[in-house]
């Protein structure tokens, strides 16, 4: 990233849209510095394990901390709005329904706020994954969704657009799908037991692939042209990734409960569909890599680009990984290891964050025609980069010595003992990637409030947009 | 007007019909399915105190790193017999966990039956295994000057307890090992299946 970065042209956006778009991607970014540091300190817990030996900043609270606030304080917040700025720019006019994407941001912050709180007093919904917040969190959590949804409607109803452009029916698909996705988790009635399980199998595979999967891919279908000032390379590739990953994406979540006492056959059936989900990784991430073909010199000089190479690039990786750790052979080795949570953050950092960050460096400056250092960019872009993959590898190694310490029948401690050097270097490389969050939350606070480089003023006529 | 699916209510009834209904079959009809699975013959409910324990247990989220599965695998089989569906029928919320940091716990009510081990383990993990990355829950604990006829003293070796006084349990503790306790597969009969 040594060249100069492309000169970029602010948006004719009404400023109150660009506040919007200002205030999630703050709040956002403050739910990420929470998360990260507070994984980085779960990370030195594991070399250290008496460190901090507090009932409130004990391993067992603050690991549902980590994931939900990454989940739904970090994630949902960039991407809802990201998806909130992305429907008013493909529509042709302002953000309808603005005090709708103001709630929708109120909701979540409460429901972040008051989940942090409950975990760390020891109040949970069970230790089931994404879903530990108690019910009445979920629902604050609901609310902000539906109100997301009902601003992007809003907004897609009035447009001047003749069509929808595709990056919306991901986006609406996505809120949809986790409104009826959470309605289902939180019913208690027919979850007990092992029935409970099967309901938890659904849940916590699909919050993350009908959720962020969706949200991530149809901001990006927005930004990578526009980046490029190219179309996308297949709109039907597109159209067939969203069909294809909205019914094959469903079946396999109790790949995560493979060797249960859940019907075989219900376990057969995800990993079938696992290497199903082939079609729609492929074609997502190969439509976004062909798009950016034979353009290297473009993404060097551009913000927003390398992250979404990045990002592009561990969605393949990570969801090619996915589906081969569905394999029950593979899984008698990997799983119930740290190997999984190398993968989880394969596609929840390399994959969704690194798309969440290329979209707020393409939309924010734009919004409000304040632009970071070239150098910070930089900085965050590798210091992310490396954190993440020396990350990755670190715990796919500390995973797969310690399925093969205990398939050779070693006591337990021997696979503690195996993976400890691995946690080293997972704590290390979390220190790098909490740096370059730190370096990212500056570069927000700059293209927010930072000094002008132009002054364009905001004409509220309506005008035929120029997007995809 | 539009057609299809650039009517945006279109989109929206597609995307719920779809979602809606791949939702009912693999949410809500395998948890409808499975939740009145009867326990395994012989398996009892908890009582008051071994509730109490496992809320201690959910609360402080011990399942993130020990399973309460124990797979049909041969590695497995130092933790128990393979769990079959009927072990879960008390078992709300579901606590079979995604990752086996420490050893897995569904049958070590009958592996690990010490108090006296218990306790000491879960004051200061690292005084029974020294390379343990348990953490430690004092707060689960009290230290007094003088233990009373009633308290539930912690046998704790020199260098992992306070420099003056006695370590004991609390109500707390005592239900969370009494949980730990309870934690027992029951041999399976003929016509037990998985």
């Amino acid at each position: 990233m040594a060249a100069t970065p492309i000169a970029i042209t602010r948006d004719n956006a009404d400023p109150e849209d660009v506040a919007i778009l200002s205030a999630f991607t703050l709040s956002a970014t403050f739910w990420l510095l929470l998360a990260t540091a507070v994984g980085l300190l779960l990370s030195f817990k594991f070399p250290y394990p008496d460190l901090a030996t507090s009932p409130f900043l004990s391993f067992g609270r603050l690991r549902a901390i980590h994931t939900n606030d990454t989940f739904y304080g970090w994630a949902s917040m960039a991407l809802s709005g990201a998806a909130i700025y992305v429907a008013s720019r493909t529509s042709g006019i302002a953000i309808q329904g603005k005090r709708l994407a103001w709630l929708s941001l109120l909701f979540y912050n409460l429901a972040a706020i008051c989940g942090t709180i409950t975990l760390d007093l020891g109040i949970n919904y069970g230790d089931q994954e994404y879903r530990e917040w108690v019910w009445w969190v979920r629902i604050l959590l609901m609310i902000g969704i539906a109100c997301g949804l009902a601003s992007i409607i809003e907004t897609l109803r009035r447009r001047v657009e003749n069509d929808i452009y595709i990056s919306n029916w991901y986006t609406v698909g996505g809120f949809i799908f986790t409104i009826i996705l959470a309605t289902v988790a939180i019913i208690p009635s027919y979850q007990n037991g092992l029935g409970q399980v099967a309901v938890q199998a659904y849940f916590m595979h699909n919050a993350v692939g009908m959720w962020f999967t969706f949200l991530a891919l149809g901001v990006t279908y927005y930004v990578l042209p526009k980046e490029l000032n190219r179309p996308i390379y297949s709109y039907s590739l597109g159209v067939l990734a969203f069909w294809t990953n909205l019914v094959f994406y469903p079946v396999i979540g109790a790949h995560h409960y493979e060797y249960t006492p859940l019907p075989w056959w219900f376990q057969t059936l995800a990993i079938v569909f696992s290497v199903g989900m082939l079609v729609p990784v492929y074609a997502g991430s190969s439509n976004l890599l062909l798009t950016m073909r034979g353009r290297f010199e473009t993404i060097r000089r551009s913000y927003a680009l390398p992250f979404i190479l990045i990002g592009v690039s561990y969605y393949f990786l990570g969801s090619t990984q996915g589906t081969v750790e569905a394999f029950r052979s593979l899984q008698a080795i990997w799983h119930l290891t740290n190997f999984t949570v190398g993968h989880s953050h394969a596609t929840m950092y390399g994959f969704i964050t690194f798309l969440a960050w290329g979209a707020v460096y393409h939309l924010l400056p734009r919004a409000t025609g304040k632009q970071p250092s070239h150098l910070f960019t930089g900085m965050h872009f590798w210091f992310a980069t490396i954190g993440v993959t020396f990350y990755v590898i670190s715990l796919s190694v500390a995973g797969t010595v310690q399925g093969l310490a205990w398939a050779s029948g070693n006591p337990f401690i021997a696979s503690v003992d195996a993976a400890a050097p691995y946690w080293v270097g997972r704590a290390v490389s979390g220190s790098l990637m909490l740096l370059s969050h730190c370096v990212f939350a500056y570069n927000v606070w700059i293209m927010t409030f930072g000094g002008s480089r132009e002054s364009a003023k905001w004409e509220p006529a309506s005008r035929s947009a120029v997007e995809a | 007007m539009n057609r299809g699916l650039n009517n945006v209510w279109a989109l929206v009834a597609a995307c719920a019909l779809v979602y809606g209904t791949l939702a009912i079959l693999l949410g809500v009809v395998p948890g409808v399915a499975l939740s009145p699975t009867p326990p395994t013959p012989g398996l009892r409910p908890l009582d008051a105190q071994e509730q109490r324990g496992r809320d201690i247990y959910v609360g402080e989220g011990c399942s993130y790193c020990h399973t309460q599965n124990v797979r049909p695998l041969q590695q497995d089989l130092v933790f128990g017999r393979p769990s079959v569906a009927g072990d879960y029928a008390y078992s709300t919320p579901e606590l079979l966990g995604t990752e086996r940091t420490g050893p897995d716990l569904s049958n070590i009510g009958t592996r690990q039956p010490s108090d006296v081990w218990q306790y000491l383990h879960l004051w200061e993990p690292r005084a029974v295994v020294s390379d343990s990355v348990m953490p430690a829950f004092p707060w689960l604990f009290q230290v007094k000057d003088r233990a009373g006829p009633q308290d539930v003293v912690v046998n704790v070796p020199p260098g992992f307890g306070p420099k003056q006084g006695v370590v004991v349990a609390t109500q707390d503790a005592q239900a969370l090992v009494a949980y730990i306790k309870s934690l027992k597969q029951v041999p399976l009969t003929k016509g037990a299946s998985r």
